[in-house]
């Protein structure tokens, strides 16, 4: 999505992008982004929680009208939760035992090729 | 548990947004798949000032989920990542009513979030409030979905291209992007 707010950006469109992957957004570089320290696909607020989701939007909008120029990062304030604990679980090889290691392996494996049928059946690939 | 210095209060060190390139990277390649993959990197990054204000503006609302499609497998709360329901090409669909997309096909955080709440990662509802309360003047009628292809090549001489004609032929000012 970093690629996109270039795109239109470069193309005359002012863009901001909601998300919560703080580093590859901005190794990425973007005019305009709201990051929320919250896990992956919670870009827009904390699940049911109304109020958090309005604050979130609202702070979208005023980095989009208000940022001076690009490379804007803006942290929204909220927390997940209070506890931090939570950010040394996503993707961690010091947490996983070599079983599940093993278990991630094959089941990666296994999407790779359901993506790859899927290619192949958009018409993006070709079959082996 | 908070670290304690001369009587100060600190957080533990590792609470800070998560570092994924170096999670991701060392992750795959303790699986065994060799040389990481390359994430994009520029060292230029374009700007364009809002031309208008946002009470006289159009929004675009562009995001990374995917239409629901009942053929294809658990979608969420709380599926497993599901490949099958990747899409391949950008598509747009009606901002009428509720529309049903999905993250499953995205590798979000499955462990501390299940996906329950549409409102944490399409901001439709709340961009419909804002727009009732006159905070821009209207939303595009359509939102747009990009593909989350890992080849950056594509998504820059396709997917970048479709998104911006669309956004072109909905007559929107500015983009909201929502990425997961």
């Amino acid at each position: 999505m970093s690629l996109v707010a270039r795109h239109l950006e470069a193309n005359g469109i002012p863009t901001v992008i909601m998300g919560c992957a703080k580093d590859l957004v901005e190794f990425c570089g973007v005019p305009r982004f709201l990051f929320s320290d919250f896990p992956l696909g919670n870009p827009a607020g904390r699940p049911n929680d109304v109020a958090s989701q309005e604050f979130t939007m609202e702070l979208a909008l005023k980095v989009l009208e208000s940022a001076i120029c690009s490379r804007t990062t803006v942290q929204n304030p909220l927390r997940w939760r209070e506890n931090g604990d939570w950010k040394l679980d996503f993707s961690n090889i010091e947490q996983l035992s070599a079983e599940e290691i093993a278990r991630r392996k094959a089941e990666f494996d296994a999407n790779k090729e359901v993506a790859k049928n899927q290619r192949v059946a958009a018409g993006v690939a070709k079959a082996d | 548990m908070a670290d304690e210095m001369d009587g100060l209060d600190f957080p533990p060190e590792h609470d800070v947004p998560i570092p994924y390139r170096h999670r991701i990277g060392t992750y795959y390649q303790t699986l065994g798949y060799g040389k990481p993959y390359r994430w994009a990197q520029y060292t230029h990054v374009p700007f364009t000032p809002l031309k208008k204000p946002l009470k006289d503006s159009r929004v675009a609302l562009v995001t990374t989920a995917a239409p629901y499609q009942p053929d294809k497998g658990d979608q969420g709360p709380g599926a497993p990542y599901n490949a099958a329901a990747k899409f391949y090409k950008v598509y747009t669909q009606s901002i009428e009513g509720e529309p049903d997309v999905r993250i499953s096909h995205i590798g979000i955080d499955r462990k501390h979030t299940t996906a329950e709440d549409i409102n944490t990662w399409f901001p439709l509802k709340q961009l419909k409030r804002l727009e009732k309360e006159g905070r821009f003047k209207e939303l595009a009628p359509e939102f747009i979905g990009a593909p989350t292809n890992r080849s950056q090549k594509v998504t820059i001489e396709q997917d970048c291209v479709d998104i911006l004609a669309h956004v072109h032929r909905l007559g929107a000012d500015v983009a909201v992007i929502a990425a997961n």
